[in-house]
């Protein structure tokens, strides 16, 4: 899919579907998820072609955040893993913070630099897609599907790099450490919202599976559970080093501790108000 | 790295990983890692690749030889040496040592479900199933169980881990089991816990929902009078009468064993 965005797709024609209002232009980026289903490893490749044909860093980041839990599929296994105990608003809790957080988060990196936030090579392939108007240009269709496939390739090996450490560290983590150690917690009100967020991030499950995972957390808080399946998807091992692949170190770093922090904080207040 | 030089580096790792996937499914491996709805997909994936692998190089003629990677930016691979080891020798390793199987310490720190109100699928039965208060048959009870549950030869009742333990909490189920003889295979666990006479040892499969990633190692005790010593995740059949006895307040599952015997391991080692 990114090499054909790569080649067929017109530089800047998103923008000119996408709403001139900053704020609206996230918040429907962070919606695409429901027509455009990805889950948060496929994710990376996608945007980072999408932007280099000119989708602004913003939109990306709240596409790319919100996508692997506001979509279709996340929604229907989250459905079905908490039948019984309140599928419907469990459902609808995770994809409104899910989108919530991610709209929030885009909004924060509008405000930042370009440069502050992608790598120095995504940086230079915005300016080369900015130049290039129509996709391949003119070239012959063979041509151009050999390029495609070029793109696609170089983004699937480029991405597989950063999955092999991540997947690496994250079985290392997922089996080594002794998961009873966070059971404790779960008694705790103010450490199973973090403990359960630093399961997810051990754990890094897929987006599309993890609710089956956290219904089966019974002693922990409805809002631990939450935590869980909105962090997850979002920020865990593997995908430190995936997002690494497009963006800067201090960026990567900066989400992980900001989502950490916001939905802690956003679940905490939810469980003061009795969820 | 050149045009062509990058051309044939992707190309020859996109072949390894093609030719792994593809081996795994004919090979049957891909049960030790993936729920039966992802083996297809996986295949399609090595075919995937391997033709990604053949069409970088039969489309080499497109490639201009004097093409460098900071000229062109477009060139199928972009790394060094380093990428290219991250790329293929952990999967490599993976293929020649991976035993296929999880160690009984990683099931241990995984945590045993010994409740079925731990398993990803739960739902609370209908009927209470704590002892002691007014328990209602559900509907499917009403059913002649022998429309649903498999016999071997010798007339017991083959039966999973997970099986029993959704028995444990739910008594329309439980009446299907208790006090028959039952058949169960899985792997061979130490009773770490509730084992005061040191006569009884855990039963346990691998419980997954989509991947070796979410998998929950599902455990059910065995009391064997004739202590069975096997070493730690030997597959083994046991053959005994499912009890549900009340322990900490629950029912849980306890087969009485009659024979408890060493088997090879099962095609699919999961359960789903």
């Amino acid at each position: 899919m990114s090499g054909l965005i790569d080649q067929f797709l017109p530089a800047r024609v998103m923008t000119r579907f996408l709403p001139r209002s900053p704020f609206a232009g996230v918040c429907v980026s962070a919606l695409m998820g429901l027509v455009f289903p990805m889950c948060e490893c496929g994710i990376v490749p996608v945007i980072r072609r999408l932007i280099a044909k000119g989708l602004p860093v913003s939109n990306a980041v709240a596409y790319m955040l919100a996508a692997p839990i506001v979509n279709p599929i996340t929604a229907l296994s989250t459905y079905a893993a908490f039948r019984g105990q309140g599928a419907a608003e469990f459902t609808t809790l995770r994809l409104g913070l899910g989108f919530f957080i991610a709209a929030l988060v885009g909004m924060a990196v509008y405000n930042l630099s370009i440069g502050s936030v992608l790598k120095k090579e995504i940086l230079e392939s915005v300016a080369l897609g900015s130049a290039d108007s129509g996709g391949g240009g003119g070239a012959p269709i063979t041509r151009r599907l050999v390029a495609a496939m070029d793109a696609g390739v170089r983004d699937f090996l480029d991405v597989m790099l950063y999955f092999i450490v991540g997947a690496a560290a994250a079985s290392v983590f997922g089996t080594a450490i002794n998961q009873s150690l966070f059971l404790p917690l779960a008694m705790h009100d103010w450490l199973a919202v973090p403990s359960m967020m630093g399961l997810a991030g051990i754990l890094a499950l897929c987006s599309s599976s993890d609710a089956f995972v956290a219904a089966t957390f019974v002693s922990f808080p409805a809002v631990a559970k939450l935590a869980f399946l909105v962090f997850g998807p979002m920020m865990d091992l593997k995908l430190v080093f995936i997002y690494a692949a497009v963006f800067r170190r201090r960026f990567v770093f900066g989400l992980a501790v900001g989502l950490f922090v916001l939905i802690g904080l956003i679940c905490l207040r939810l469980s003061v108000i009795g969820l | 790295m050149s045009a062509t030089t990058s051309r044939f580096t992707a190309s020859g790792i996109l072949l390894i990983w093609g030719v792994t996937l593809v081996y795994f499914q004919l090979s049957g491996r891909v049960a030790s890692y993936l729920h039966p709805d992802f083996h297809i997909p996986t295949f399609i994936a090595g075919i995937v690749l391997l033709a990604f692998s053949v069409a970088l190089i039969f489309t080499i003629r497109f490639v201009d030889p004097s093409g460098r990677e900071d000229c062109g930016a477009r060139h199928p691979f972009g790394g060094g040496i380093l990428a290219v080891a991250v790329l293929l020798v952990p999967l490599l390793l993976a293929v020649r040592m991976s035993q296929g199987q999880f160690s009984a310490s990683t099931v241990m720190n995984r945590g045993l479900v010994t409740d079925s109100s731990e398993l990803p699928t739960f739902s609370s039965p209908v009927d209470p199933a704590l002892p002691g208060e007014s328990e209602t048959p559900v509907d499917g009870s009403m059913m002649d169980p022998s429309l649903y549950l498999k016999k071997n030869a010798d007339g017991q009742i083959v039966a999973e881990t997970v099986d029993l333990l959704y028995a444990a909490a739910e008594e329309g189920m439980r009446a299907d089991f208790e006090n028959k003889d039952v058949e169960v295979s899985g792997q061979f666990l130490s009773a770490r816990t509730g084992n005061p006479a040191g006569d009884r040892f855990q039963l346990m499969r691998l419980f997954v929902m989509c991947c070796a990633a979410d998998a929950r190692p599902v455990a059910i005790t065995v009391h064997s009078k004739s202590l069975a010593d096997f070493p730690e995740m030997t597959w083994v059949k046991v053959i005994g009468t499912a009890t549900f006895p009340v322990e900490g307040g629950r029912h849980i599952v306890v087969i009485e064993a009659q024979s408890v015997s060493e088997i090879e391991p099962p095609v699919e080692s999961f359960t789903y």
